[in-house]
């Protein structure tokens, strides 16, 4: 009796075991970061932006996007492919009140082969900003920004096809810039 | 002529009296129980009729409450959409006030502009469709579209920095005075 319970259960373990290192496989093959482990940062925020947005509320919320006006038009456009934008901004009071250990987990899944750095900036007084494209077949199929400034910690992550030519057109009108880089493609890891 | 017998029956009568009497004594109240036919049916029209002006009360409320949520729907939408893009400018906190006044050109209202009559029609039909979506839905596009703003302020916001911090090092004067 005692040798069925063990085999039923080492049986049962090994079914979760495989589950667990599926659904990490998953996750990891999908551009969408997993920002959950910032959650506790909000408690010693002094003000905090969450935005989770997927694909069926980006549907839902082009539909009200006027097509008269040039600039929702030209959002509209630029949203249409996506699957999801996360967003997690913290502000704090002080400086130091979140450390490298924080955003860690983060940068554990942007190590990803499909994910490149194509932005670093480091600064000790303006803080660092890196950001990220994951590319699929020259195809980009996320971007990741992370923005760590003394008092602000700030993570956009776009989830689907971003095109940067759109996202260029943006420039002057929601204030996104010319990146100038999808002339360039972005350097792979080991090329760096 | 003695009147106590028109008082008590007490004396003489008269015999104009005892005629009258007797002509009228046939008409006069006879106490004997009520005699109901043995097989009766009680009539139920007026239940019928109560129970018929409830129902149709009841129609009547229904149709006048559905007629008044059509209308209030119809007007919904079109105040709503009119007031979607000002929602930005309601008070919220601090870093999403900061960053709605960056874009100020996407808070015009779109209803408000003049249009040609094919584009009208389109905005029209496009109305009608907002018409048809629950309070609900609208609310949750709204929601939704206010977040996208969000979210794309804040990464344009963050782009702009990466833009500055990579082209401030190499300034124009600077390379002006190499050249020269």
């Amino acid at each position: 009796m005692k040798s069925i319970f063990h085999y039923k259960y080492s049986k049962l373990l090994i079914a979760a075991s495989s589950l667990m290192l599926t659904v990490q496989i998953a996750q990891a093959q999908t551009p969408k970061l997993q920002l959950n482990s910032l959650d506790h940062l909000s408690a010693k925020a002094s003000e905090t932006v969450d935005v989770s947005i997927d694909e069926r509320l980006i549907q839902t919320a082009i539909k009200i996007f006027s097509d008269q006006d040039p600039d929702e038009r030209e959002i509209k456009k630029l949203v249409s492919g996506l699957k999801g934008i996360y967003v997690r901004s913290f502000e704090f009071a002080n400086e130091g009140e979140y450390s490298s250990v924080d955003l860690q987990p983060v940068l554990t899944q942007l190590q990803d082969p499909a994910w490149s750095r194509i932005v670093n900036i480091t600064s000790k007084k303006e803080g660092n900003v890196e950001v990220y494209l994951r590319m699929l077949n020259d195809q980009i199929t996320g971007l990741a920004v992370l923005s760590a400034e003394l008092k602000e910690l700030t993570i956009v992550n776009l989830v689907g096809p971003v095109d940067l030519e759109k996202l260029t057109r943006l420039e002057g009108r929601l204030g996104i810039p010319e990146l100038g880089i999808e002339s360039t493609k972005p350097k792979t890891k080991n090329e760096q | 002529m003695n009147e106590d017998y028109l008082w008590d029956k007490s004396g003489e009568p008269d015999p104009e009296i005892q005629r009258l009497e007797q002509i009228l004594g046939t008409l006069r109240y006879e106490e004997k129980p009520l005699e109901l036919p043995e097989q009766i049916t009680p009539s139920r029209s007026h239940n019928h009729v109560f129970l018929l002006a409830i129902a149709a009360t009841l129609l009547l409320a229904l149709v006048g409450a559905g007629l008044w949520l059509k209308a209030r729907n119809n007007q919904g939408p079109q105040e709503e959409y009119a007031k979607a893009p000002t929602s930005n400018s309601t008070p919220e906190p601090k870093k999403e006030e900061r960053l709605a006044d960056k874009s100020t050109v996407l808070d015009t209202p779109s209803v408000e502009k003049k249009e040609t009559e094919p584009r009208r029609h389109v905005a029209r039909a496009k109305i009608q469709t907002k018409r048809a979506w629950t309070s609900e839905q609208r609310e949750e596009a709204l929601a939704a579209k206010q977040q996208l703003m969000l979210a794309l302020r804040l990464a344009s916001e963050k782009l702009n920095e990466v833009q500055r911090r990579t082209v401030s090092p190499v300034t124009p004067a600077k390379n002006q005075h190499k050249v020269g």
